[in-house]
């Protein structure tokens, strides 16, 4: 197992936003995880990769408890993530953005050679290499802000709603760029509210409600469970 | 308004790109030519032919001593390299940055002067100890107190630190004017040692003359310049940079931002420091009156107006918010206006040199609705500034 969260809880102040989360991630596979708004997707992911403390229950990655470490280590130990909202350096390149995800790196080669990769996977990108990240429409900074983590080069990419704000035509090509990514041979914990995508293209998924998993399976189940058609695919 | 705001931008745009273009030798040639200006420009010989015949405005009208106002821009704009790598580079708002000044200050004054308590009262020192020696206790005290104050606060963000910053100054400055049996209250210490050096004649060459200081501060910015730049050109810089503009992304992309934060903290405190051990030494006299909340705000007024993240601004707003107080002080003699005007019956002063304050006030008003980024913004930064009003557009 790649990622393994036991009984996670966390607080927002004084409020519990989550009441003890368990879930996997096993090497090779795409995860997704779904839940209306409010329902803890994001926090779950903020959880992981570091961003806010934990109160309770355990987070291990490699099989090692990493609930306790600084984000910017769990960084170097392979955990990337693509925040929500994107979160792209608006007054840096794109290249300097792209750049600044190799920034624990040292292996130049390397580096030169996931550039190639990312540059591979949004030829977009390429082509607005010079301008500043701010001045990127919608869909071009989440591509960003997808290709800046993968040249964290992680173990484990965690997306946060890489549809957001998109147009459904971008929205398919993300999720068969998310595909591509996952190919080659990255895991990836996605957190989605367009169910329909993240369901039919993962191998597996979780359903959030209020700070709870109630429901998990294969994506495909959950993409037939009457349950989930109701509330989150939008069919009766 | 907007086209004039338009022509401006492409205006200074263009002046930038020509001199980006010029080839490097030129580039240094002229530079280097400016650096030997600004060291002649306090000799009268030289300001006093500055006025060139027809200019409308005269650059020099100063009744004051020349070399006396440059001093005081060069403190000025010391102070403001420092806190540019504070609020410029890594994005954190201090107001109390004089803080650090008056740790550095009352260092050397403590330890140089004759009259310091730890000499008359306590026999901590058998006698003052030179200036040189307490420069560089003074920076390193300085760069303590910025990381004992920022190891706790730094997880703060945004407002909370320029509060947290703001009572620290304040606690400095009353610490300083109450606590008697070191600081001497407001009577302050006096007979600061001045740095060393002879003229051949053997008359100290630092004394109450301006001009040799000027050009110690002149050689000391130099020197910070050059290494704030290969500062901000590095790993370091570029951290910077991202914690400025989204602190939880630069984490994701693995940087230690609270590692970073302080470090910019403890360098602009020592910068701090070392500015206000520069000045104990001419000043020859220090007491609480010098570290008010206003030169706090003047120092980030200088980083604001020139362009925050960058070290042509930061020297140039420092500059400036001496430099144009100081011109109106004596612009009235020059054009001959009146010093008082008489309304319903009223005498009222409407001297320049009254007014000076007022006037400048307005005028970095006018310079912050037409120019929000800066006189001589860093390219960054203003991309930045762009980015965050389109924020606002739309959440209107």
């Amino acid at each position: 197992m790649l990622l393994e969260i036991d009984s996670l809880k966390l607080l927002y102040g004084r409020i519990e936003a989550l009441h003890g989360i368990s879930l996997h991630v096993d090497e090779g596979e795409i995860v997704a995880l779904i839940g209306a708004n409010g329902a803890g997707k994001t926090t779950t992911m903020k959880a992981i990769s570091g961003l806010h403390a934990i109160s309770g229950g355990s987070i291990k990655f490699e099989g090692t408890d990493v609930s306790r470490l600084r984000a910017d280590l769990r960084v170097i130990r392979g955990i990337g993530q693509s925040p929500e909202g994107r979160g792209v350096f608006p007054g840096m390149t794109v290249l300097e953005n792209l750049e600044m995800g190799a920034y624990t790196r040292r292996d130049k080669a390397e580096i030169t050679k996931d550039l190639a990769m990312v540059f591979d996977l949004f030829p977009r990108l390429h082509e607005r290499r010079k301008q500043a990240g701010g001045t990127l429409s919608g869909g071009e900074q989440q591509m960003l802000a997808v290709g800046r983590a993968l040249m964290t080069r992680p173990k484990l990419l965690l997306l946060d709603e890489p549809s957001m704000g998109l147009a459904p035509k971008l929205i398919q090509q993300i999720f068969e760029i998310i595909t591509r990514i996952n190919e080659q041979g990255t895991t990836i914990l996605l957190v989605e509210q367009n169910a329909q995508q993240a369901l039919s293209r993962a191998h597996r998924g979780y359903v959030l409600e209020t700070g709870r998993i109630v429901k998990e399976g294969t994506g495909q189940e959950l993409l037939h469970d009457p349950a989930v058609k109701e509330a989150y695919l939008g069919v009766a | 308004m907007t086209a004039l705001r338009e022509r401006w931008h492409s205006a200074s745009s263009a002046i930038g790109r020509r001199v980006d273009g010029l080839p490097k030798s030129a580039r240094i040639t002229g530079l280097l030519a400016f650096i030997a200006f600004l060291y002649v420009l306090p000799n009268k010989w030289f300001y006093e032919y500055l006025n060139i015949p027809g200019l409308w405005i005269p650059l020099y009208t100063t009744r004051n001593d020349m070399a006396a106002v440059l001093f005081y821009c060069a403190w000025i704009v010391l102070l403001s390299l420092g806190l540019n790598v504070v609020v410029g580079y890594a994005g954190l708002l201090d107001l109390g940055f004089f803080g650090f000044f008056a740790v550095g200050a009352y260092t050397v004054a403590l330890l140089t002067s004759p009259e310091s308590k730890l000499i008359t009262q306590y026999n901590w020192l058998e006698s003052p100890w030179p200036w040189l020696v307490t420069v560089p206790i003074a920076i390193a005290l300085a760069l303590l107190s910025g990381v004992l104050l920022g190891a706790p606060t730094l997880r703060l963000r945004g407002d909370y630190l320029a509060i947290v910053t703001l009572g620290f100054a304040e606690m400095i400055r009353i610490i300083a004017k109450n606590q008697d049996w070191i600081f001497n209250g407001d009577r302050g210490i006096p007979q600061v040692g001045h740095p060393p050096g002879k003229y051949a004649d053997g008359t100290a060459i630092f004394q109450f003359e301006f001009k040799p200081y000027y050009w110690l501060l002149l050689t000391v910015i130099i020197i910070a310049v050059f290494l704030i730049r290969n500062l901000a050109n590095s790993r370091v810089g570029r951290a910077w940079v991202a914690i400025r503009e989204d602190e939880d992304a630069a984490e994701l992309m693995g940087v230690p931002t609270f590692r970073f934060k302080l470090w910019a903290f403890a360098i602009g405190a020592a910068v701090g420091g070392l500015s206000g051990s520069l000045w104990a030494g001419q000043a020859n006299f220090v007491n609480s009156s010098t570290f008010s909340l206003e030169n706090s705000i003047l120092v980030l007024a200088a980083v604001l107006l020139g362009g925050a993240g960058s070290i042509g601004g930061a020297i140039l707003g420092g500059f400036l918010v001496i430099y144009i107080p100081e011109w109106l002080r004596s612009v009235g003699d020059v054009f001959g206006l009146p010093e008082t005007a008489t309304v319903f019956g009223n005498d009222f002063d409407v001297s320049p040199t009254s007014l000076r304050y007022f006037i400048f006030g307005i005028l970095l008003i006018i310079v912050m609705i037409f120019r929000p980024q800066g006189l001589w913004p860093n390219r960054r930064r203003a991309a930045e500034l762009k980015d965050r009003q389109k924020e606002v557009a739309v959440v209107e």
